[in-house]
């Protein structure tokens, strides 16, 4: 009797346990499989990803990489995996290397260049808005061709690759390094849709 | 086999694209205007030759090369619009823009018509109704 009503409790632990895990997972998290490459090495195609809902936090919004919907008119709205590289407030020199506020970021996860086509010149982002990049520069469509992002439109960020097991682990942003001299906030000014020029410096 | 399994069931059900839309979902029609722009310079080239041309070669040798070059150009102005007119613009481009078939006809024409013509006034044609793509382009960005 004493069994039975132990192994009992242990099923409504389980089912209980279980049900909270379902509501986390569907409300605080979701899972992604990755598709393209233009976040490799970081991130390579057929990756499993847990990733919190939302934006990042506040003020470590740096670095994380993020999910947001695909914001271009003529895109399907599916899914994009970019990193943030602009936060808001900060001036982006996009060329070969990317200049934040007048001092050139070090990033040891980019990798590739930009290609002329895309837009390159200053973007300085509004408040609430964000600048996201693939790390396989030469092949990624991002804040280059779409604009800034605003912090709305971040559905999740990353924080854990559980697949393939060999390469899962926490996916943590890398601390930001600037190189070189200049004002570390900028007074924000208005993002200027690119002209007809952009493309061609 | 186990493995496999295994994927099979913790394999997310969403799908998030670190993607890249080649050419880059890069679409600008400044392409398109230079190299027309080459084209236009080329035709002017060829009529200032005796000017334009080195010491050490002919007339008929520096126009050959202009009209060599041209012709490239203006095949790459047909490339460049092509993948505007069939990869960028969707059908509610089109709807906004009624012209934009008849505009796109004209311009690859006139890019066909710059490989006969010698002449600065078609190539400044064809930049025309590029510039009107152009401004079509950049209105359905800011849409």
């Amino acid at each position: 009797m004493m069994m039975q009503r132990l192994w009992l409790a242990l099923g409504a632990l389980a089912a209980a346990a279980v049900s909270i895990l379902a509501v986390v997972l569907r409300r605080g998290v979701m899972r992604v499989e990755v598709a393209g490459e233009s976040m490799t090495p970081a991130l390579e195609p057929g990756d499993f990803l847990i990733l919190r809902r939302g934006a990042p936090p506040a003020g470590a919004e740096y670095g994380q990489i993020v999910a947001l919907h695909d914001p271009r008119p003529e895109g399907d709205g599916r899914l994009l995996l970019k990193r943030v590289v602009g936060q808001p407030g900060e001036a982006l020199r996009v060329g070969g290397s990317l200049q934040v506020n007048g001092r050139v970021l070090i990033e040891p996860y980019a990798h590739g260049d930009t290609p002329t086509e895309q837009h390159r010149g200053i973007n300085r982002l509004e408040a609430g808005t964000y600048f996201v990049l693939g790390d396989h520069r030469g092949a990624s469509t991002d804040s280059r061709d779409f604009g800034p992002v605003a912090r709305e439109a971040i559905a999740g960020f990353a924080v854990l690759r559980y697949w393939p097991v060999a390469r899962a682990g926490w996916l943590r942003p890398p601390v930001r390094r600037l190189l070189g001299v200049g004002p570390e906030v900028p007074q924000p000014l208005v993002w200027q849709t690119p002209s007809p020029d952009a493309g061609n410096p | 086999m186990i493995r496999n399994a295994i994927e099979r069931l913790i394999r997310p059900t969403e799908t998030a694209y670190a993607h890249c839309d080649l050419p880059c979902g890069v679409y600008d029609p400044a392409q398109a205007r230079i190299e027309a722009e080459s084209v236009k310079a080329v035709q002017e080239r060829y009529q200032k030759a005796d000017s334009m041309k080195s010491a050490a070669e002919t007339v008929e040798d520096y126009r050959s090369r202009c009209l060599s070059i041209k012709e490239e150009r203006a095949n790459m102005v047909k490339e460049h619009l092509w993948v505007l007119w069939t990869d960028y613009f969707k059908p509610p481009h089109v709807e906004k823009y009624p012209q934009l078939h008849q505009l796109f006809w004209d311009a690859t024409k006139e890019a066909g018509l710059s490989k006969k013509s010698q002449d600065p006034a078609q190539g400044e044609k064809l930049l025309g109704l590029i510039k009107q793509i152009d401004t079509i382009f950049w209105e359905t960005k800011k849409a």
